[in-house]
């Protein structure tokens, strides 16, 4: 039987993906760790994102509000609206928006980086110094996304909260005291937790997506440029597929 | 007796259908500059990085300064790579690091710099070798493609290696640098009394460098013999790589 090549070609790189994965966790249990490097990592993906996701945050924070109270008037259920959006927030808005933008911002970067890395041979140079390239570049970054992402999440929680607050008062007046009370009560462990969990899994799949794309990246500044953006498609698609996995394994646990 | 450093028989490279060596031979004394002369895509690349252990051979030996290469634990390969200096066709400059940093990387990798004051004072005299120390804080975007290329091969010199493999050192350079290079890598081969394989199709760097030149076609040494000596050759093959 034969497949149509699209399908193939996405079959093949599937499977070369899932080889890099597992390549990850090979070399990065094994000595030699590079944590110099994996910090100065951490701190440029969590310091380049943290504006935008930041400034995402608040505003999905305030429109989010804005756009929900008509419908709560409706019901008469007005008081409701801290509650709705914090569960919102935290359950859902935050991890996907957080992580889009990451993938946006640090997928790209990876795979752009590491692609001209790769062309201009900076890879090899680093091999025939003593250097192991697929840890010192790959491991480290995964291992900064699956770690960051994590932290802006609940960053960007709490600014989106923040703008909520603010969205909650344009049309009525909430002290931010009862405002985040109510905001509280109704959160459980149930609803934080799986968010949480899942954001690692979303930073560990924008970066392992961003270096595959990268350090498999072909000849030419335009296969670098090529890396760059399929990073950011595949990586933002994952996030979403995860997406889906998640809310069924939550559910599994009953924690919906 | 003159002491071979580098030593390859009967090399064989393909990547899938594509044969790129079949049946390469060559021998580097110590204290030569042997060129390696050879068509665009002809492979030359390729062989210099399975010298380096890049590139994994398909068959044959490839000896260096008495260690079989493709059998190498990565341990000793790191060892050897030390005594081997590469200069890349791209300069392979890490763009986001310093010209300092990027000196010092090779010496912080091999455990090598234990001494802060000395890693200085190396990085001070690669730099002087190539003259651009004042260069030392300046990020490789900011400098010409000819002091990109001295930089890096600055970064060979310092950890003073016994073997420097040039890929094409001139290439891309404009003639006068061109030959500013060529000049400096002679400058080099004496102060240092390095052996060196050196890759290219540029005439003017092989005639000033090369003590030797070795022909490659089809995937095999094709002619070999002094600049003068493959001059006056009578075969065509030969004689369009001199025209
Ligand atoms: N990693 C690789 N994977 C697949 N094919 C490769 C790889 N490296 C080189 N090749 C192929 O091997 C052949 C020789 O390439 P090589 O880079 O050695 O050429 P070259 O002689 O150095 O040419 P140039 O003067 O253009 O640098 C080419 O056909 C190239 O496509
Ligand atoms: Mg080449």
């Amino acid at each position: 039987m034969q497949l149509p090549q699209h399908t193939r070609n996405f079959i093949l790189e599937a499977g070369e993906l899932s080889r890099f994965t597992g390549r990850f966790f090979r070399e990065s249990v094994k000595p030699r760790y590079e944590v110099n490097e994996f910090i100065n990592q951490c701190f440029i993906v969590g310091y380049k994102s943290l504006p935008l996701v930041g400034l995402t945050g608040f505003i999905m924070g305030l429109v989010l509000t804005m756009q929900l109270r008509p419908s709560l008037i409706d019901y008469g259920v007005e008081s409701e609206l801290p509650a709705m959006v914090g569960i919102s927030i935290v359950r859902e808005i935050g991890p996907v928006i957080t992580a889009l933008i990451f993938a946006g911002k640090i997928g790209s970067s990876i795979g752009a980086e590491l692609g001209s890395m790769k062309v201009t041979e900076q890879i090899d140079a680093m091999e025939v110094s003593g250097t192991n390239p697929f840890k010192y570049l790959v491991v480290t970054r995964v291992m900064a996304t699956t770690l960051m992402l994590p932290i802006l999440v609940l960053l960007g929680d709490a600014i989106s909260l923040y703008g909520a607050y603010l969205g909650v008062n344009i049309k009525a007046t909430t002290s931010f005291h009862l405002y985040y009370t109510q905001v509280f009560d109704n959160l459980s462990f149930g609803d934080v937790i799986p968010a949480f969990v899942k954001s690692f899994f979303f930073g560990f799949a924008i970066g392992v997506v961003g270096c595959f794309k990268g350090y498999n990246s072909s000849k030419g500044t335009e296969g670098v440029g090529r890396s760059a953006n399929s990073a950011v498609v595949v990586a933002s698609l994952m996030v979403f597929i995860l997406d889906l996995i998640a809310v069924q394994v939550t559910d599994l646990f009953g924690l919906n | 007796m003159e002491e071979t450093v580098i030593s390859i028989r009967n090399l064989h490279k393909s990547f899938g259908n594509n044969v790129v060596l079949k049946g390469f031979n060559l021998d580097l004394k110590r204290g030569e500059n042997l060129a390696v002369l050879g068509k665009s895509g002809s492979g030359k690349s390729v062989l210099i990085k399975c010298i380096i252990g890049l590139l994994a051979p398909d068959g044959g030996t490839i000896n260096v300064l008495g260690q079989s290469i493709p059998d190498l634990s990565q341990d000793e390969l790191d060892r050897t790579r030390v005594r081997i200096g590469f200069l890349f066709q791209s300069n392979a400059l890490y763009d986001s690091m310093t010209v300092k940093e990027n000196l010092e990387f090779p010496m912080r990798r091999h455990w090598l710099s234990a001494d802060e004051k000395k890693a200085e004072e190396k990085i001070a005299e690669a730099l002087e070798n190539v003259g651009l120390l004042h260069t030392l804080n300046m990020m490789p975007v900011e400098l010409s493609g000819g002091m990109r290329k001295r930089i890096a091969l600055a970064r060979t010199l310092i950890l003073k290696p016994d073997i420097i493999l040039y890929d094409e050192p001139t290439t891309g350079l404009d003639p006068i640098t061109a030959r500013e290079i060529s000049t400096l890598m002679n400058n080099i081969q004496k102060k240092y009394n390095t052996s060196s394989i050196i890759i290219s199709h540029d005439m003017n760097c092989i005639k000033i460098t090369a003590d030797r030149i070795i022909i490659l076609m089809n995937g095999r040494a094709y002619a070999e013999g002094t600049y003068d000596e493959l001059v006056a050759s009578a075969d065509p093959e030969v004689k369009q790589f001199f025209d």
